[in-house]
Formats: structure tokens, C-alpha cells, sequence
């Protein structure tokens, strides 16, 4: 029996999670997916917003103002990647610095500090690509980016170290609710008791709370978002973030420096019938060059290594919806998260378990809120190499040349309380792949450490889903 | 180790290994560095024969080939390390390079001169785009070739192939020989970019249909690939309504093009030819960083293993002269201009004070041209015309240019004259 079941493990499922393993109770999290971190949290800008654009009053306002300054805190305690780049919104003409002047006074209801208004040479000096039709820039010091896939797994690493439990593959398809306690059934028909439950799905957390609730006061509108990455050797071309003016569809198509000195350009803002359909189309990504070039010239687009699409959780309730159910006792709802749900997180995890769930306990003496740093071998200095090498000598073996990736940060990788055993798991933890070759050298070498790690036959190395080998079958048994 | 090298080859290999060859001599401090457990290189993975007519005379198959030059680097015991990995070249006076690996870790070899022959990567499906889903079954034909032919493992059963260069062609037939089947082969140009004779022996045998001037427009399935559809564009590269196929496969592979591989220039600032996107090199091979050498697949990707040995041993001799040669200046670098019938030229600038062996000059042509004179000028006037037939952007053409051709220390100019 636990006390609180978290189903959803992306940004919002982990840090809640990290939240509640403060405490002296039972908790549990449940994916569906085969990695944590894999829906919205994978596909998404990465941006920590300053608070500048939610209207004011609401709760995502309020919770991404103060979500923007924890993220201090989670740099210190999980050793997270942080960039603090600033931002740049650019209106174009008259008009535009209309609302960017709206913008602004919105801002400062919202608590939004530092910030000040440039013109275009003086916001071109530390920005020379900014494009040459800009008038007016708010600019927004306290932006950050952060590498939100980091964040779940530092977050949830770190409650499982205080021990919560994760399950992967496990998709919720019924909830009971009899006797106070509730029974959720997943698609195995595996049952799992919880005197509470928390619903961090994401988009499907309309679906969720249909299992428990009739009158539905939030339905999910999904809206997919579609992007370009460029490879990281243009580091530099654009330090801020870009934004244009928001408008009904959200915040536009934006330039935005990642945290491993990729850039990303995106995303578009489409209905979507399909919530699970993270398909690319000719149409976004065409969308994507015409809109760019409003913010930044001479955008390197044969640079381009990848692209995706992420779908946002938005919902009819037009703010995040965080709840108790109205028909079921300890029954929370976290949903409709949207963006700025990366941002929000943290502070979304606090305002749930502080001021809707009002947890009343003590915190519990084993509690640790930090975790070790994760050795990411290249950002090391020489000494540390050196004193590394000795200790392991695979941190001498380089496996992903594009990225400097070395044999012992995969297998660190795949190890570890959260680790994983797929390509795309590695790629995700580790970067072997992410590079501008995407791969086309060391995943031969990554199944083949996947596969001695964990005692496999190479066939059984899955892509990222369960049951999606990369080999089909071997050619030639020798007897 | 020693202290200092004077030539350090960074790749082993075809090109690492014919450039050491040529550059060895026992007055020189020589070392080969490969990041992979065996030389080889590409040539490993390359079962199929075809390999090595014209520098050994005979039919070889790649790992023969590759076999060959081992023997003889062997033999004449010139220094290398395996399992080692370049990872950052800098010069002052001389080059320093870090390289690492299992036995010492992270370490910094110093060197006179260095020949980078670290081959080439093959363009992935996030360079051109290819929208819709990110399903597992999408690599490029050559990741699929190195788990077919090196580890022995088939990636897939039912096949499509977009782009119809070599590998991609190869892989059709060497695919279908493993029981696969492959669907057909969708390649943008209206014409292959693969050499004639494997479209003839690798998809015509097989009955593979190509589509000429098709793309793919859409990738289906959430997980695991479903299906995928082309479509054929017009001579702009529109796409064309209603000529949409969906093909039911689990497997894509991606033969779209190959890229020099010089990540170890991040930090040097070295000039770069955004066409061939590697190194501006002269006659000599060498780069705009005095001593530093390219040759091979790092420098422009080659079709024949032969021409990569010819380039590599010509860089090779040029390093060597480097380093027992006084030195000339080196103030008149002309430049290699070109039309638009032509792609690129390598190398793109001549030494004039340099000039004591033949300048060879390789190119691609930007479409496909039936007859053509390729006529080389200089003040205005023909130094040399070279004739040829059937000629595609897929077959490297070669004009060799000896010292008393040139009439001055001008620029040259190089353009192709179709005939009807
Ligand atoms: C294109 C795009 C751009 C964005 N840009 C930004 C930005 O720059 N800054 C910002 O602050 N925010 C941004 N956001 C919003 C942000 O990504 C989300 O608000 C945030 O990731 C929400 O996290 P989550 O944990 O609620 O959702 P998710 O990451 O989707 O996690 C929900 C989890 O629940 C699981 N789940 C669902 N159903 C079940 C079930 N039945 N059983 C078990 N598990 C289940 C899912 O598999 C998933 O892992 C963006 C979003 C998108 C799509
Ligand atoms: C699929 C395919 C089919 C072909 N078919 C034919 C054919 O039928 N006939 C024919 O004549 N030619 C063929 N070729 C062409 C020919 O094989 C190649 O052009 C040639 O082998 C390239 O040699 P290279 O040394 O330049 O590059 P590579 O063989 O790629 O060698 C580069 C080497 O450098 C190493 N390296 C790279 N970076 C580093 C680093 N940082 N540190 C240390 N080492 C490093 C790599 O591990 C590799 O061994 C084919 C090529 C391919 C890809």
C-alpha cells in the first residue's frame, strides 16, 4: 500500500516525487513510457521564462516567477545544467512596441526584475545577428535555459535515493476507488493500492481524471510544436533568447541557445487531434525558416542536425489546473501543464504539496537533498582527467567522437538507479549521438556495450520503446 | 613514444596508410593514430570487390585492399597506435595534438607536420529533414553495412533506400542477398548519384525499381517503422500532387550524401572551402596551416579507393619534402577558378615557387553531360583541353597538369565545353 502514487514521470512527476520523499511515506511513480522523461519534458525549448508573458494574477504567473528563481537552488542541490542567457522579445515596428510596452507592465505586476528596454544597436552589440528590422527589445535578464530531461532525472534520482519507487512500462488504464483506497490497474493488469494519487500526465491527464471524475471542469487541446536543431559548433551565433511578440497562438517561433551549445529554432503552434503524434511535417518545418528570419540574419540552416516536435499539454481551463478532484479525496490533479511548465516546475511541485495537499509532517532525518555530481569526463580539468583515468581507465576510451563521449560515461550511463538500456535512454543520459554524425559511428559500439552490460544478445537492444531492437537477426551462426 | 615526431597520420585508413608509406623514410620520425581496434577504415566493411584496379592491378575486395597496405606498413615497421582517438590538434611552433586512450589516458603527442586522413561521416536524416515520425528502423546505409558485414547482423526485412549513392546501391543488392527485400530506391536527381556500373549491378540485376526524382515526404510509425511515401518532384524540386507511393517497410536507410569529417579544425583557424566543406588545400595537399596536410575522404569524398590512394600518396611525398627539404616562400598561391557546369575543384590554389611534381586537379560536374571538353586556361589562353563521354556529378573527373604547362604564375581557369 502506498501513500501517494505519482502517475506521469516527466518534469512535473519527478519533482513532485523529490518533494514528497522528504517525508516519511510510502510513494510511488508510474510511466507508461519505457524512460523517464519522455513526452513533453523530452520536446520542449528548454526555457526557464523570466515570468514575463502569463497574465497577470494567474497561477502561471505566479509559479513560473517563482519556479525561474528555484531553479537556483536545483543548479546547487542536483548539479543541474543551467545556462543563464537572458532574453530579448523584439517587436518590429510601432504596433509591436505597442504590446511590448503592454508586455512590460505585465512583466512587473508579475515581479519580473532587471528588466529594460533596448534599441536595436545597443541590443545588436551584444547580439550582432539580431535581424536589421528590429526596433524595440524588452530585455529579460533573468531568462535561463536548462536541459528539462536533466531535470526529471536528476529530481527523480534523488527521490529515489530517498526512497520513492519508480516503475517504467507501466500504463494506468483504470482507477477504483473503494474503502478510501484506491486501486489503479495498468496495462499488464498490474494493481497497485494508494491511499492518494497524484496526476502529472501531461496530456493525457484529461484522460486520467475521466477514469474518476464525470463533470470535467479541463479537457486537453493539444498543440504540437515543431523545431530545428542546429549543431553546436554555431555556439555564439545567438547567446539570448529570441522571442518575437506573443499572440493567441503563444509565444511564437523562437531563437534559443541550448545548454550544450546547440541552437534550437521553433517551435510552431498547431491543433493537434492526436496527442501521442510528435510527427514533423514539411509544412511546420518550412514555417519554422520563413518565421526565424524576423529575429536573427544569416541563420546557418546547413547546420541543421535534427529536427522534432513536441505536443503541449494546453487545456480548456487556460491556466494550470492543480486541484484536488471534486469528487474524489485525495485525488490531485496537475494538469493542463503547458508551457511555461518547465519554468513552473519546481515552484508547481511546492505550491502542491505546501499549499494543496498541505502536508503536515516533519521532514525526515535520512533526507538528502543533494545528489553526486554526474561526471561528464570532457568538462573536467586535466588533474581530474588524470586522477579519473587511474581510477577507470575506459574514461581513456572516447566512443562518441562528435560529442567526446567516453566508454565509462556509458557505461555510467546505463548503470545507476535510473539508468537505461536503449539507445535512445543513452542518448539521453550521456549525449553519444547527439553530435552532428547523429550517431552514424558509435551506436554500432553503444549496442555493443549495452548489450555486454546487461548480458544480452545484440538483438535485444531496443531502440527507445520496448521491443524495438535496432538488429533484426543474425546472418551467420557459427556453431 | 618519442619526443617529437616529424610526420604524425591522424586515420588509418586507406588514406592514412598509402600517405605513410610514401612518407616514410628512415631519416623521419613517422606515427599512424587510429581510433578503431584495426586499420582499414571504411575499407573494412566494404565486402564486395572492386577495389584496387589500378594501383595493384587487380581485383580486390576492400578488407584485401585494406589488407595490402597493412602488410606493408607492417613490414617497413613504421610506428602506430590502435584504439586510440585524436581529439584536439593545435599548433604553435609545431602541432600538439591530444589523443586518448585505454593504456595512458588523455595525452599530448608533439609533431613537425600532420597528415589528417580521418575519412568522412554520411549525412543523417536530420540534415535533409525528412518529416514525420522518429521511429527505430532509419539509419544510413553505411551504419546498416558496418552491422551487416562487420558484426553480422541484418537490420531490417523489408527495405526502402533513399538516395541512390554507392552505398545505398551496394546495399540494396547486398540486402537482398541476405534474404531482405528491398523495395526500391528513391533518389531526388533526376539522375543516380552512384557509379553507373553499381546501379547496373546492384539494382537492374535485382529487378529493385529507382525512383529518379522522388523523395521521401512522409515517415510512419510511432515506435517502430510502419510505412513510408515518396513523391516526385519537378525540376525545381516541387513536389508533384498526386504522385504520392506508400511503401509498407520496417527499415529506411539513407544514402544522402557524404561530409568530410574535420572536427579536429574546431580549434584551428583554418580556411575552408564551403563547398567541399574541408580544408583549402594547394598542390601539395597542404592547408592554409603550414605542415598541416589532407588527404582522402577528410579532404572530398572519393568514389575510388585507387584515387584516394593516389591523393594520400601525394601527400605522403609532400610532408616528407617538408620536413628534408629546405624550405621555399610560399607567397603565390594562385587560385583554381571554376564555371558552373563545375561542382568543385581540389586542390583549390597553386604554389608557384613549389612547383616540382605534377598538378593533379579532381573535380565533380554539376549535371550529367554527354560529350564535353574540359579546357584549362591561363591568360586568357588553353594550356590544356582533356576530352570526355558520359560524364555524372557521381564520377570524379581528373585533368594532371605538368610544371612546363603553365605558362605564368596566374590564376588558372577551368571550364567545361558540352558537345552536341
Ligand atoms: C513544443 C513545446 C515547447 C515548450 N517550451 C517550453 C519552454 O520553453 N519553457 C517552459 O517552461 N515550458 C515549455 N513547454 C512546456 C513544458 O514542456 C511542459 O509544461 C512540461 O514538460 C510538462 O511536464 P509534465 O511532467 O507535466 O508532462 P510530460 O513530460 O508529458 O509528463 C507526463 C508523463 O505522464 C506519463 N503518462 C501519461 N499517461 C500515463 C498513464 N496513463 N500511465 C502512466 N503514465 C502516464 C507520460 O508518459 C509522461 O511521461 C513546452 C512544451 C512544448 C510541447
Ligand atoms: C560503402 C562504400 C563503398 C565503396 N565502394 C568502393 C568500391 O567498390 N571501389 C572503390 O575503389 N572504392 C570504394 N569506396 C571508396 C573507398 O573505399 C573510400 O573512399 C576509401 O576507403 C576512404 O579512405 P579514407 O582513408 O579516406 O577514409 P576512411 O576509410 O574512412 O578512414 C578514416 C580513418 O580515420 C580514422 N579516424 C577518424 N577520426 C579519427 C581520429 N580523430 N583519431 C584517430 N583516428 C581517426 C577512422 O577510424 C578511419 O579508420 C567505397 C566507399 C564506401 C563508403
Amino acid at each position: 500500500m502506498y501513500d501517494y502514487t505519482i502517475i506521469g514521470a516527466g518534469i512535473i512527476g519527478s519533482l513532485i516525487a523529490r518533494e514528497l520523499s522528504k517525508y516519511d511515506l510510502n510513494v510511488l511513480v508510474l510511466e507508461k513510457e519505457n524512460d523517464v522523461a519522455n513526452v513533453q519534458t523530452r520536446a520542449n525549448s528548454a526555457i526557464v521564462h523570466s515570468g514575463h508573458d502569463p497574465q497577470y494574477g494567474t497561477l502561471k504567473a505566479k509559479l513560473s516567477v517563482l519556479g525561474n528563481k528555484l531553479y537556483d537552488d536545483l543548479e546547487k542541490d542536483l548539479h543541474i545544467s543551467l545556462l543563464k542567457t537572458g532574453a530579448y522579445v523584439c517587436a518590429h515596428d510601432k504596433d509591436e512596441e505597442d504590446i511590448l510596452n503592454d508586455l512590460y507592465e505585465n512583466a512587473k505586476l508579475n515581479k519580473v526584475n532587471d528588466m529594460e528596454f533596448l534599441n536595436l544597436s545597443q541590443a545588436q552589440l551584444s547580439e550582432p545577428n539580431l535581424s536589421d528590422d528590429i526596433t524595440k527589445v524588452l530585455s529579460l535578464p533573468t531568462t535561463k535555459v536548462c536541459f528539462p530531461w536533466e531535470v526529471a532525472f536528476f529530481a527523480l534520482e534523488n527521490a529515489i535515493n530517498n526512497g520513492v519507487e519508480l516503475i517504467r512500462n507501466s500504463e494506468i488504464i483504470s482507477i477504483d476507488h473503494k474503502n478510501d483506497i484506491y486501486i489503479l490497474k495498468d496495462q499488464n493488469d498490474q494493481i497497485y493500492e494508494s491511499k492518494a494519487i497524484i496526476n502529472a500526465a501531461g496530456v493525457y491527464s484529461d484522460d486520467i481524471k475521466d477514469m474518476i471524475e464525470d463533470d470535467a471542469p479541463f479537457k486537453i487541446t493539444p498543440r504540437k510544436g515543431e523545431y530545428f536543431v542546429l549543431d553546436k559548433s554555431v555556439r555564439g551565433f545567438i547567446n539570448h533568447v529570441l522571442y518575437p511578440l506573443p499572440s493567441k497562438k503563444g509565444k511564437g517561433v523562437l531563437v534559443t541557445p541550448q545548454v550544450h551549445g546547440n541552437i534550437l529554432l521553433g517551435p510552431t503552434s498547431e491543433l493537434v487531434d492526436d496527442k501521442g503524434s510528435i510527427s514533423t511535417s514539411k509544412t511546420g518545418l518550412t514555417y519554422i525558416k520563413q518565421h526565424v528570419t524576423a529575429l536573427a540574419k544569416n541563420i546557418p540552416f546547413e547546420l541543421i542536425i535534427r529536427s522534432f516536435a513536441g505536443v503541449r499539454a494546453t487545456s480548456t481551463y487556460k491556466d494550470f489546473y492543480i486541484k484536488e478532484s471534486t469528487s474524489h479525496k485525495g485525488f490531485y490533479h496537475v494538469a493542463g501543464i503547458d508551457s511555461p511548465g518547465i519554468t513552473a516546475a519546481p515552484a508547481i511541485a511546492k505550491y502542491l504539496v505546501d499549499e494543496i495537499i498541505k502536508i503536515k509532517l516533519p521532514i525526515k532525518d535520512s533526507f538528502t537533498p543533494t545528489i553526486a555530481k554526474k561526471i561528464v569526463f570532457n568538462h573536467l580539468t586535466k588533474e581530474e582527467k588524470i586522477k579519473k583515468q587511474k581510477e577507470n581507465p575506459l574514461y581513456g576510451r572516447i566512443i562518441c567522437k562528435c560529442e567526446h563521449i567516453t566508454e565509462q560515461e556509458i557505461i555510467d550511463a546505463i548503470h545507476g538507479p535510473l539508468g537505461s538500456d536503449t539507445i535512445k535512454g543513452i542518448k539521453k543520459r550521456a549525449r553519444a549521438g547527439s553530435g552532428i554524425c547523429q550517431g552514424g559511428y558509435c551506436e554500432s559500439l553503444i549496442v555493443k556495450i549495452i548489450a555486454r552490460e546487461t548480458n544480452k544478445d545484440l538483438t535485444q537492444v531496443d531502440y527507445d520503446q520496448k521491443n524495438t531492437p535496432i538488429l533484426y537477426k543474425e546472418t551467420k551462426v557459427s556453431s | 613514444m618519442k619526443d617529437i615526431y616529424d610526420i604524425t597520420i591522424v586515420g588509418g585508413g586507406a588514406a592514412g596508410l598509402s600517405a605513410a608509406l610514401e612518407a616514410y623514410d628512415p631519416n623521419i620520425k613517422l606515427l599512424i593514430i587510429e581510433r578503431d581496434q584495426i586499420f582499414g577504415g571504411i575499407l573494412n566493411q566494404c565486402i564486395h570487390n572492386g577495389f584496387g584496379l589500378h594501383v595493384f592491378k587487380e581485383e580486390l575486395t576492400g578488407p584485401e585492399y585494406a589488407q595490402k597496405l597493412i602488410d606493408s606498413v607492417i613490414k617497413k615497421n613504421i610506428e602506430y597506435i590502435l584504439d586510440t582517438t585524436v581529439v584536439d590538434i593545435k599548433k604553435e611552433d609545431i602541432f600538439t595534438l591530444t589523443v586518448s586512450n585505454i593504456e595512458h589516458g588523455e595525452f599530448e603527442i608533439k609533431s613537425k607536420t600532420i597528415i589528417l586522413t580521418s575519412g568522412c561521416y554520411e549525412r543523417s536524416r536530420g540534415q535533409i529533414s525528412i518529416p514525420g515520425d522518429r521511429p527505430k528502423g532509419i539509419m544510413t546505409a553505411g551504419s546498416a553495412q558496418r552491422y551487416l558485414n562487420m558484426d553480422g547482423y541484418l537490420v531490417g526485412k523489408e527495405i526502402f533506400i533513399l538516395g541512390s549513392g554507392d552505398i545505398g546501391l551496394i546495399m540494396a543488392r547486398r540486402m537482398t542477398l541476405e534474404g531482405a527485400h528491398v523495395l526500391g530506391v528513391a533518389e531526388l536527381m533526376p539522375f543516380s548519384n552512384g557509379l553507373t556500373r553499381n546501379v547496373v549491378q546492384c539494382l537492374n540485376d535485382f529487378d529493385i525499381p529507382l525512383y529518379l526524382s522522388h523523395t521521401v515526404t512522409d515517415v510512419v510509425g510511432k515506435e517502430s517503422l510502419e510505412a513510408i511515401t515518396i513523391q516526385e518532384v519537378d525540376k525545381d524540386y516541387n513536389f508533384i500532387e498526386g504522385t504520392q507511393k506508400t511503401f509498407k517497410v520496417d527499415t529506411l536507410l539513407l544514402s544522402v550524401g557524404l561530409i568530410p569529417d574535420v572536427k579536429l579544425f574546431e580549434s584551428i583557424a583554418i580556411d575552408i572551402d564551403p563547398l567541399t566543406k574541408s580544408a583549402y588545400v594547394n598542390q601539395a595537399l597542404e592547408t592554409s596551416i603550414e605542415g598541416l596536410f589532407v588527404c582522402g575522404n577528410a579532404l572530398h569524398v572519393h568514389d575510388l579507393v585507387d584515387d584516394v590512394t593516389i591523393e594520400s600518396q601525394k601527400a605522403g611525398r609532400s610532408a616528407k619534402k617538408y620536413i628534408l627539404d629546405a624550405k621555399k616562400d610560399k607567397a603565390c598561391k594562385k587560385v583554381v577558378d571554376f564555371d558552373q557546369l563545375i561542382r568543385y575543384i581540389v586542390p583549390q590554389s597553386i604554389d608557384f615557387n613549389n612547383l616540382s611534381q605534377d598538378v593533379d586537379l579532381s573535380f565533380r560536374t554539376s549535371k550529367k553531360i554527354e560529350k564535353a571538353t574540359f579546357v584549362v586556361e591561363q591568360n586568357g589562353k588553353i594550356i590544356k583541353e582533356v576530352k570526355a563521354k558520359y560524364i555524372v556529378p557521381a564520377e570524379m573527373q581528373k585533368i594532371k597538369l605538368s610544371p612546363s604547362d603553365f605558362i605564368s604564375k596566374d590564376d588558372l581557369y577551368i571550364h567545361v565545353k558540352e558537345m552536341s
